[in-house]
């Protein structure tokens, strides 16, 4: 019984085995046939059928590089929105670190070159982070992941000037993204300004969520826009509006409400805590 | 093009894979490090100072 039951497992696995040498025998007959086919369409009219596979050909062609296209754009984006926060907090970091070197070393003035940076804006309603400030607003340099002081249209004040407006642009989305959450602010926020030996605590009393780029009136030394009339000193906060587009511009005023010197521990001020 | 480029490569299956990839990773660099940046400025998506219209054409 046994030796007939293996006998008769030895034909059931040759027939496993069998009808796979034919089927891959009937799929090269297949793709024979289907030779076969175009050879017969070539007999047919071969001049038609070169011109079909020269269409095809490009029509591959065309649709491989759309494919390619869209996967480039899609690498833009990933670019745009992440690799260039990387790069810039990267940059943004060291230059922070060493504008603070900078102030630490301070019995030796001037020693060290703190590359422009002036101090670091905090703004507890938009992030726990501080973002370094330096001068001027062309690409270049607010690509590092800082904010940047205007230089024009509008020349910015600086804050320990008596009077005047203190005016920030830093990027909404992408190379630090550092205003990104700038709708976050709320009128009554602090925003406080650290320099090495003074914190100056602004405190925003105007908001203008839309405005248009060529608007460079909001830059002014007594911005009217923001409803003030005389002169003081002023912090204004500019980036573009909506998110991820420069369509408009967004504009957020404060006015200095107080200074508190720095101390040894460099304790920040309440509004900070 | 990428049957072509394929069957272009050197060596068997998974020599071609490991050129291919590395083919893409350098593409993905070239883009990355020198045609995005490039590219970026010309594009109006990160304008975030008021300019007036001299700046117009430079993004910031």
């Amino acid at each position: 019984m046994a030796e007939i039951e293996e006998g008769g497992e030895r034909p059931a696995n040759a027939v496993c085995t069998e009808p796979e040498e034919p089927a891959e025998g009937a799929g090269g007959d297949g793709a024979g046939s289907g030779g076969d086919r175009t050879g017969g369409g070539d007999g047919a009219s071969s001049g038609g059928a070169g011109a079909r596979g020269v269409v095809a050909a490009i029509v591959g062609v065309v649709g491989e590089l759309l494919i390619t296209a869209g996967l480039v754009l899609a690498l833009f984006v990933v670019y745009s929105l992440w690799w260039t926060n990387v790069l810039a907090d990267r940059e943004a970091q060291r230059e922070g670190s060493k504008v603070r070197d900078g102030w630490e070393q301070s019995e030796r003035p001037g020693a060290i070159d703190i590359a422009g940076g002036i101090g670091f804006l905090h703004v507890p309603a938009m992030s726990s982070n501080d973002v370094l400030v330096k001068k001027g607003t062309e690409p270049d340099e607010l690509n590092q992941g800082i904010a940047g002081y205007y230089t024009s249209p509008v020349k910015s004040a600086l804050p320990q000037d008596q009077s005047g407006n203190f005016s920030l642009a830093a990027h909404r989305d992408g190379h630090g993204a550092k205003f990104h959450d700038i709708d976050k602010i709320e009128k009554g926020d602090a925003v406080v300004f650290e320099t090495k030996n003074t914190w100056f605590v602004y405190k925003v009393y105007e908001i203008l969520p839309e405005t248009s780029r060529y608007n460079v009136g909001v830059l002014d030394p007594v911005p009217e826009e923001s409803g003030k009339k005389e002169a003081g000193r002023y912090i204004t906060l500019t980036t573009c509006t909506p998110v991820y587009t420069s369509k408009y511009r967004y504009v957020v005023w404060g006015e200095l409400e107080r200074t508190e010197d720095v101390d040894a521990e460099r304790t920040p001020p309440k509004e900070l805590r | 093009m990428y049957g072509w480029i394929w069957r272009h490569l050197p060596g068997n299956t998974p020599v071609r894979t490991v050129i291919s990839v590395i083919l893409v990773l350098g593409v993905v660099y070239l883009l990355f490090q020198y045609v995005f940046p490039w590219a970026e400025p010309l594009l109006p998506f990160n304008d975030v100072t008021v300019d007036g219209a001299a700046g117009a054409g430079g993004a910031a």
